[in-house]
This record gives C-alpha cells, sequence and structure tokens, in this order.
C-alpha cells in the first residue's frame, strides 16, 4: 500500500470516528462544567473550570451505589443464566436428533420476533399476581427464560452447527454419552461463541428501560438507566449536570474494563463461528 | 431407526436396556436440554403473547375498572385509524434507513479496519465503545448535541456550514434518530463483519488478482458470497431490532415533530400505557408482532437464494 | 380483567413452585396486624419525603392498625403512565398524587373514593383549586399543590439591556406582553435569552395557557365540547407569540436549550415553588405576576390532588390518613412546599412564615391573588391523546413562515372527533 494511500485512509478514520468518540467525550468533560458551559455556544470541548460537587449530589439523590450494585448483579446473573440456558438449547437444536425438533425450534424462534413493548402488560399482571412486582426477579427471569434469550439460543445453534459431526463421534468411540459430549467436547469449544452470546445479554440487561420502569417502583432497587432519569427537581426538570455525572459513571467503567480487556472481549465476539 | 422386529424378539429383562437405544437416550438428553428455554417460551412468550391477542378482543378501561368482550371491534379501528397510514409510512422509512445505513457502515467500517495498517485496534475500540455507553446515557447526550446550537451545529460551523435544526424538522428528526442509532450499534456488526471478513482465505483474493479481477469485482464475487452468512444474520437482527426502537425516540422526539417519527412500536406505547387504550394497543401489538414474523420468515426464505453455504 | 390475570397467575406459580424460585410469599396480604398503605408521589426531592415521613409518623402513633407507610416517587416524566400501568397490572397504590392534566380522566372514570364528608373543614377550600376536583358536588380528590404561575425575573439582565424592571412597570401600570416583549428584545439583541417557558420546549402546550389567557382564548369551550383553538382570541394570542419568536427573537426559538436559573435568561414563566431553585443563584431575582393580556390581568394555576383509589382493599384506611395528611395543621406544614388551597393558609403573614424565599408583594401579587383567581390549565377527559394529537397538529406552527391561523384550523380538524366523539 501507498503511503498516499495509507494516509488517505488513517483521514478518513479520524473523521469517520468524530461520531463515535464526541458525544462520550462531551458526556465527561460537561460533567465537571458548571452549568452555564453545558448551554454555551459553541460547546467548549474542554472545561473552563472543574467542578466535581455534582459527583457528590449523585449519590445524595439517589442510593446511587445500591442502583450500581443491583444492575451489575442482575446482569452478571442474567448473563451466567442465559449462558448455560442458550448452551443447552442450542447444543440440542443443532446436534441432537428428537421428534418434533423444528417445530419446537420455530416455537422458540417466536421469542426473537417479539418487541418487549408487546407483552410488558400481560408479564406485569402474571408477575403481580405471583407477588414479584417490586423485586428484581421479572428482569432476571423475563432475560434468561423468555424473548431476549432466544438471540443467544440462536447464536450458539448456529454455531453448534458448524463443528464437525467427527469429533463427536471419536466421544462417543470414547464412550462418552450425549450429555457428557456436550459438557466435555462441545461446550469447551464453543467458548468463543460463549463470549459473544455474554456480550450480547450483558449489554442487553445493562441497558434495559422500559422494564425496570414498569416493575420496579423503589428507590433502592431501582437499576442505572431508570435512574438517571431521576435526576429532576420535584417538577421534572433535569438537573442537567448532575444527570451527566451520573450518566459518565455508567459509562465510564464498563469503557475502561473494555479498553483493558478488549482484545479477548472482540475477539471473543468476532470468533462465535458465525462466518458460516 | 429402531427396528421394531428386533425389539418384540427380546426378552422382557433385557428389554428395559433395549428401550433406552442410542437415539431414545439422545431424544431424551435433547429434550432435557431444550426444557428450560421451553417452559420459558411457553411461560414468558407464547402465554402473554396469547393474553395479548384476547386483549386486542376486549375495550379495557383501566380506571373505570371495566373489561368487555368488543369481538372485531378494535381492529376495525385499526383499518379505520387516520394515523395508520402516517404511522406505517414512518416505520418503513425508519426501518429502511436504520437497516441500509447500519448494514454498510458496519461493512465499510470492517473493511476499513481490515486493511494491513498500523493502529486498527485503536480505531476498532473507537468504533465499539458506544455499543458499551448505556442507552439512556448516550440518548441524553445526543439530545444535547442535536439542539439548534448543540455539538453537531457547533462542530458543522468548524466546517463552515450553518447546521439545521435537527430535532425540530420533519425529514432531519427522522434522520437524526436513524444516525443516533447506528452510531451507538453498528460497532457491533461491525466486529461480526470485521471476522468473517478474516475468515476470507486470503489467497482467493491474490489468485482473483491474477485474473485480473478488480477491487470491486473481488469484493462482489469473493467477499460477499463467503461473508453472506453473517449478512444473514446481521439483518436479521438489525431489522427486528429496528422495529423495536423505543427509548431513542421517547427521548428524543417522543414522536415528533409532527408525526414524523412516530413509528409502530412508538405509537403503540402510546396508544396502550399513554392513552390507555389497552385493547387497542394489543391490537396494535398484534400487528407489529404479524410484520416482524413475516418479514423474518421472508429473509429466512430469502436465505437459499443468497446466502453461499448454510451447513 | 380478573379472569386473564388469574390464569397467569396460576400457571406461573404452579410453574414457579416447580422451578422452585418461590419468593411470591409476600404478596399476600396479612389479615391482621398492621396494614400497610402506599402513596405514588412524583418527587424524590428530600426534603419533601422527610416531611411526609414526619406526618405520617405522627399518625401511626395514634393509629396502630396502619403499619408502615410509603411513599413511591415514580418520575415526573412517565407518571400517569406508569401509575396506570400499575393499575392495569392489579397493583394499584392506596393513595396517588393525580396531575391536574388528568384531573378529569380519573375524577370521571369513578376510579376515586368521594372525600368531601371526611376532609378536614372542606369548606373553606377555595372553589378556585377544588373545582377541578369536584363532580356532582362530590370531591374526588384533595388540591394538596395549588401553584400559581409567576414571571421569575432575571433584574441583572434586565438592567444591563438598559430597560426599566418589571416592578417598575408594575408601579407604573405598564407590566403587559407588550412590555414585556420590548424588555426581552433589548435582552435578545445583547445576545442572551429573552423569555422562557418553562417545561413548554414547544412540545408541552398547555403551559401556553399562561400567555393565551391574556388574550382571552381557550383551547375549548367550558362544556369540553368544541375546539376553540381557531378562536379569534387564540389566533391573536398565537400569532403574538409566532411573532416573538421569530421575528422579535424574544423568546428561544425551537431546539434551543436554555437555563433561566444558570443566569442566561431574563425571564422564565414558571410555577412558584421554582422559587427554590434561586437559592444559590448568583444573580439579582424577583418574582412578578404574568404581565396583563388585551383582556387585562389573569393568573393562571397549575394543580396537583391527591386521590384515594377505589381499587384499593385498604380504601378506608387509606382515607383516613389522608384526611390527616391535608388537615389544617398539617396543610401548613405542606405549605412550605405545596401552595395551600386552604382560605385560612392564604394570608401574606403564614405563607411568608413557610416560604422563606418570597417578600410580601411578591407572596400577595403571584401566590395568594392567583390562587384566588387563578384559571387552571386545560384539561378534558382523554387528556393524553388530545395533549398528543394537539403537539403534533400544533408543531408546523414553530416554523418561521407558518400561517398561524391554517395551523390553527388543523388543530382543530384532528381534535375536534376526539372532544365530540
Amino acid at each position: 500500500m501507498s503511503r498516499r494511500v495509507k494516509l488517505a485512509l488513517y483521514a478518513l478514520l479520524c473523521v469517520l470516528c468524530v461520531p463515535f468518540v464526541f458525544p462520550t467525550w462531551w458526556m465527561v468533560t460537561s460533567s465537571v462544567k458548571p452549568i452555564s458551559d453545558i448551554f454555551a455556544f459553541p460547546p467548549a470541548l474542554v472545561p473552563s473550570r472543574f467542578d466535581f460537587s455534582t459527583y457528590g449530589r449523585v449519590f445524595e439523590l439517589q442510593p446511587f451505589g445500591q442502583q450500581y450494585l443491583n444492575s451489575l448483579y442482575i446482569a452478571a446473573v442474567v448473563t451466567a443464566g442465559t449462558m448455560a440456558v442458550a448452551a443447552m438449547a442450542g447444543y440440542a437444536f443443532a446436534r441432537v436428533r428428537f421428534p418434533g425438533q423444528n417445530l419446537l425450534f420455530l416455537v422458540v424462534l417466536v421469542g426473537l420476533l417479539i418487541p418487549s413493548e408487546v407483552t410488558i402488560v400481560p408479564l406485569f399482571q402474571m408477575f403481580h399476581a405471583a407477588g414479584m412486582t417490586d423485586t428484581h426477579w421479572p428482569l432476571i427471569l423475563v432475560p434468561i427464560l423468555g424473548a431476549p434469550s432466544v438471540l443467544a439460543t440462536f447464536i450458539m445453534r448456529q454455531f453448534f452447527i458448524t463443528l464437525p459431526g467427527e469429533l463427536e463421534e471419536a466421544a462417543r468411540v470414547d464412550g462418552l454419552g450425549r450429555f457428557g459430549t456436550f459438557v466435555r467436547v462441545a461446550l469447551p469449544l464453543a467458548r468463543p461463541a460463549l463470549g459473544a452470546v455474554a456480550i450480547f445479554t450483558f449489554l442487553h440487561s445493562w441497558n434495559l428501560y422500559l422494564e425496570p420502569i414498569v416493575f420496579l417502583s423503589t428507590p433502592s432497587k431501582f437499576t442505572l438507566p431508570q435512574a438517571l432519569t431521576q435526576f429532576v427537581d420535584a417538577y421534572g426538570s433535569p438537573l442537567w449536570n448532575v444527570q451527566l455525572s451520573a450518566a459518565t459513571m455508567t459509562a465510564l467503567p464498563v469503557l475502561v474494563v473494555f479498553v483493558l480487556a478488549q482484545r479477548q472481549f472482540i475477539e471473543g465476539l468476532a470468533h462465535t463461528g458465525l462466518k458460516g | 431407526m429402531t427396528d421394531l422386529g428386533d425389539r418384540v424378539a427380546e426378552r422382557p429383562a433385557t428389554r428395559h436396556r433395549h428401550f433406552w437405544t442410542i437415539p431414545r437416550r439422545d431424544a431424551l438428553v435433547g429434550y432435557l436440554l431444550v426444557s428450560p428455554q421451553l417452559v420459558g417460551s411457553a411461560l414468558f412468550v407464547l402465554l402473554p403473547l396469547g393474553l395479548v391477542v384476547y386483549y386486542s378482543l376486549q375495550e379495557w378501561n383501566v380506571l373505570a375498572g371495566t373489561f368487555e368482550f368488543v369481538g372485531g371491534d378494535n381492529y376495525a379501528k385499526l383499518l379505520a385509524d387516520p394515523n395508520m397510514g402516517q404511522v406505517l409510512t414512518s416505520t418503513a422509512l425508519f426501518s429502511v434507513g436504520l437497516v441500509v445505513l447500519n448494514l454498510a457502515l458496519a461493512l465499510a467500517l470492517a473493511i476499513l479496519l481490515d486493511q494491513r495498517l498500523r493502529g486498527t485496534t485503536l480505531f476498532r475500540t473507537l468504533f465499539f465503545s458506544p455499543v458499551l455507553v448505556s442507552l439512556v446515557a448516550w440518548t441524553i447526550v445526543w439530545q444535547f448535541l442535536l439542539q439548534q446550537d448543540g455539538g453537531v451545529n457547533g462542530l458543522l460551523g468548524v466546517a463552515g456550514v450553518d447546521g439545521p435544526n435537527w430535532l425540530r424538522g420533519e425529514t432531519t428528526a427522522l434522520l437524526s434518530v436513524v444516525v443516533v442509532q447506528v452510531v451507538k450499534n453498528v460497532g457491533l456488526n461491525m466486529v461480526l463483519f470485521l471476522a468473517a471478513l478474516q475468515g476470507v482465505p486470503r489467497q482467493l483474493y491474490e489468485a482473483a488478482q491474477l485474473d485480473g479481477a478488480g477491487a470491486w469485482t473481488r469484493f462482489l464475487r469473493i467477499t460477499v458470497p463467503l461473508i453472506s452468512p453473517t449478512i444473514l444474520l446481521t439483518s436479521i437482527i438489525t431489522v427486528v431490532g429496528s422495529l423495536q426502537v423505543f427509548a431513542q425516540i421517547a427521548v428524543l422526539t417522543q414522536g415528533g415533530p409532527g408525526m414524523s417519527t412516530t413509528v409502530l412500536v412508538y405509537y403503540l406505547y402510546q396508544q396502550a400505557f399513554q392513552f390507555r387504550h389497552l385493547g387497542y394497543g394489543a391490537t396494535l401489538s398484534v400487528l407489529l408482532f404479524l410484520i416482524v414474523a413475516a418479514l423474518t420468515l421472508l429473509q429466512w426464505r430469502l436465505r437459499r437464494k443468497w446466502v453461499f453455504h448454510e451447513s | 380483567m380478573k379472569a386473564p390475570g388469574k390464569l397467569a397467575a396460576l400457571t406461573l406459580a404452579a410453574l414457579l413452585a416447580v422451578t422452585a424460585c418461590g419468593g411470591g410469599g409476600d404478596a399476600a396480604p396479612a389479615a391482621q396486624g398492621p396494614q400497610p398503605l402506599r402513596m405514588s408521589i412524583w418527587t424524590s426531592n428530600e426534603a419533601h419525603l422527610k416531611l411526609f415521613n414526619e406526618i405520617a409518623a405522627e399518625y401511626r402513633k395514634s393509629h396502630p392498625q396502619v403499619g408502615e407507610i410509603t411513599f413511591d416517587p415514580i418520575p415526573f416524566e412517565n407518571y400517569t403512565t406508569t401509575l396506570t400501568t400499575q393499575i392495569a397490572g392489579g397493583n394499584a397504590p392506596d393513595l396517588a398524587w393525580i396531575l391536574e392534566n388528568s384531573a378529569p380522566d380519573f375524577v370521571g372514570s369513578g376510579a376515586l373514593v368521594p372525600l368531601k364528608s371526611k376532609v378536614e373543614n372542606a369548606g373553606e377550600l377555595v372553589p378556585a383549586a377544588t373545582r377541578l376536583w369536584e363532580r356532582d358536588g362530590e370531591l374526588y380528590a384533595y388540591p394538596f399543590s395549588t401553584s400559581p404561575f409567576g414571571v421569575f425575573v432575571n433584574t441583572d439582565l434586565v438592567k444591563a439591556a438598559g430597560q426599566k424592571t418589571p416592578r417598575e412597570l408594575i408601579k407604573a401600570g405598564q407590566w403587559d406582553w407588550e412590555h414585556a416583549n420590548e424588555i426581552n428584545k433589548a435582552v435578545a439583541a445583547k445576545g442572551e435569552n429573552g423569555l422562557t417557558i418553562l417545561n413548554f420546549d414547544y412540545k408541552a402546550w398547555d403551559n401556553l395557557a399562561t400567555v393565551w389567557q391574556g388574550w382571552g382564548a381557550r383551547a375549548w369551550s367550558e362544556d369540553g365540547g368544541t375546539c376553540q383553538f381557531n378562536a379569534p382570541e387564540m389566533v391573536e394570542a398565537m400569532t403574538f407569540m409566532h411573532k416573538a419568536v421569530f421575528t422579535d427573537k424574544s423568546m428561544p426559538g425551537p431546539g434551543t436549550a436554555v437555563d433561566f436559573f444558570s443566569g442566561d435568561t431574563a425571564m422564565a414563566v414558571a410555577q412558584i415553588s421554582r422559587a427554590a431553585m434561586l437559592e444559590d443563584a448568583t444573580f439579582k431575582w424577583d418574582l412578578v405576576p404574568l404581565p396583563a393580556g388585551p383582556k387585562g390581568e389573569y393568573a393562571v394555576i397549575g394543580q396537583a390532588g391527591i386521590g384515594v383509589l377505589k381499587k384499593s382493599p385498604k380504601a378506608e384506611l387509606a382515607t383516613d390518613f389522608l384526611a390527616y395528611f391535608t388537615n389544617a395543621a398539617n396543610s401548613a406544614k405542606l405549605a412550605a412546599y405545596f401552595p395551600p388551597a386552604r382560605g385560612s393558609l392564604l394570608t401574606a403573614d403564614t405563607m411568608a412564615k413557610t416560604s422563606p424565599m418570597l417578600d410580601g408583594d411578591q407572596l400577595q401579587d403571584v401566590v395568594i391573588d392567583g390562587i384566588e383567581k387563578g384559571v387552571v390549565k386545560p384539561s378534558h377527559t382523554g387528556q393524553a391523546e388530545l395533549a398528543q394529537t394537539v403537539r403534533a397538529a400544533l408543531d408546523p406552527l414553530w416554523k418561521p413562515d407558518a400561517d398561524v391561523k391554517a395551523v390553527l384550523d388543523g388543530v382543530c380538524a384532528k381534535i375536534q372527533p376526539l372532544l365530540g366523539g
């Protein structure tokens, strides 16, 4: 590649980067700007002076630490649960033969087609009847077992389909049963696909917005996206700088973890076997 | 598989063992493995879906606490709804715009990053980073940036362009929501494409180059067919996702200006939750479900035509 | 509604028992022992919550049959939506704050428990404050917050633009929209923002009642049956606003974020409770009544009521608590944050004790006079759908070359079926 082409490519990449990077930069810097700077035009790239007091107010106005823990633990449980459910179902649909298999797979796939707005009212009624509103159960059970896990099952199935059949035959010759083959042979090979499922699932749970609003009513049980909309005065006007500080705190740690672990992260996602 | 004659000839004592032939044992394991997902689907997908269909036949007044069978009235209302034309147009424009832009940009970025350039890891990280920012935080930030005197127009001003009032024009508002959503999520598809691209054997390109094929021909004849399963997967996910975009519209435009960004899922939310027409909202849910199902089925059918190889 | 809920519940319960995920035990209300109560509110302000909890604790001392009383904050943004979702899901609170714009829906549907005989000394409630919550002579919610709109003024900005302050104009008998507009035009010409209507943001159009009321305009007729957006008064009022936004630039245009409380804006039309946000203000400010319009002086109020939901199995207990929560003594305490509707509390002296941010003139002119003669912001049954329809139909108005009359005719064409039907 000639130098000129290279330079052009770099320039292109840099320009393309702007909409991806600027919002995050603006969020982080604005969170320490005095409020008048937030509304300044043209927007300041760097704060005129630093004001960290809003970070303290985040914790005064909401049980923000608790809410952070809620989001973290819910996302962790959902991720682990989904990985288990999806790996089992994906493997069975891909490699095991049983009567009614295709029909059942189609039935499961229906979940892929359902936006959460469609079923939220009946789900709310079901969980309320079971005494589970204002608990984290709906935010855990529905993603693990319901519609959101179907995508994970689908990904796992697509991965297991690509596994060469000889591996399983070899396992069988070694005396492993079907379940043993799944656990000892197929699952270890599925690590990359599981990584992809983990990332999809974690992000989905981390971003969940409508469900927490509908199901939870006690501030100490709230999740982060829900908490972000709570930094308002008594009349619903947002406290912009406090809101931006809270938003920064929800985004930065995830970004840092990502940068540190980004190789495993992206490569895990990349080697899903989804390339067919 | 099972040889019936064989089994009948067995003596009762060993029959038990032989009943559990390998295919039968396999089938049992299969059922056990899929059971959590099946139970979950029955409970959290099919049952609520059935209830939604049931509600769509009712007139349900939450505040008065009345719940009354009205048969097809809500469906008649759907056919006569003067807003439906606008809503379906917005939905179609939004989804097509989002899917096309997302897939094209994801593929373009993946190809750029697949070049042998130093520092692509850095750029890969940057392009992927919005995926990790909480959706609500992301949307709140863009709400500022898209103001008349916001960051976007500030940047455009540096380039000498006088930017429009993004969220107040009908076309620009729709475009804004699409772009905000694409920038947020294109990283995922980009990484999937990147992986697929890296799975294409380089020798194929080299051989084609020797045969005198240009870059465009190589892209069309080698790259696209070889990554077609990934294109299928990402397009299914993106199409389905595009019909579910909600929080962004709720924060950025609330369906306006006019009804330009009132897509079906937002209209459904308005009818069911804000206007408290739960029966009619359920009817719209049924419509949304049918649209998503039809589109997905269509894509799945088409895959035989254009997906290069499916195991 | 019962049937599907139960069917769903049974299936779910059965399956959860099998998968041993239980944890649903806390749902069944204990038949005996103290009964907990829950009130949905939209403030999560700590000072407010502290006061509520104090009142609740005091009440429980004398009422051992009542268990914990929780105040359940729901974000203002989605308040009514979330509340009705909870009701639809069978999880209605025992008591709830209700916003003025959903008052007709709640009062008209029979979802609330009648209160007239329970509220202490209901006779002293100002009629302007109770109108919205009454039907057939019965009171269905207690108007605990009756908050007039006034104009907050950044006097520093006004003076810097070389203008007379509103207070001076009031003395001269010249405080009207024309003069206000001149001030804001001058401020805007100096690069700052003129007048903003808080929370309007070119979407929440019901806040514009604070302007059009001065022209004698209304959104719909008294009986709610006829659209009046295209009546001559409304066309005139909207033409004035359109000119202010696009010709005089005295109001920041659509898509422009301003923040009066940070000091970049000369005037803000807002409810008086916002004074609390000026505690740390770095500029000199004043609070004055809404300017007079062509039809003379007027006042507009926003309201919130507390109602008891009929759905609650503990409605009787809840009603008793509501009566206590809003009795004269507690109303006086609540008046620190929520302007009261009780005549006996509406004197400059009592109000001064509870509203240290405001001086005597401000309290008398804006708060007390406002509550007594104020008109409540427009509301109607099916308000959410009406609000959304008007918002969509009104959007074309907020363009420089809009044809005001044609847009307003369009609004009426859209909403008349909703009003009449």
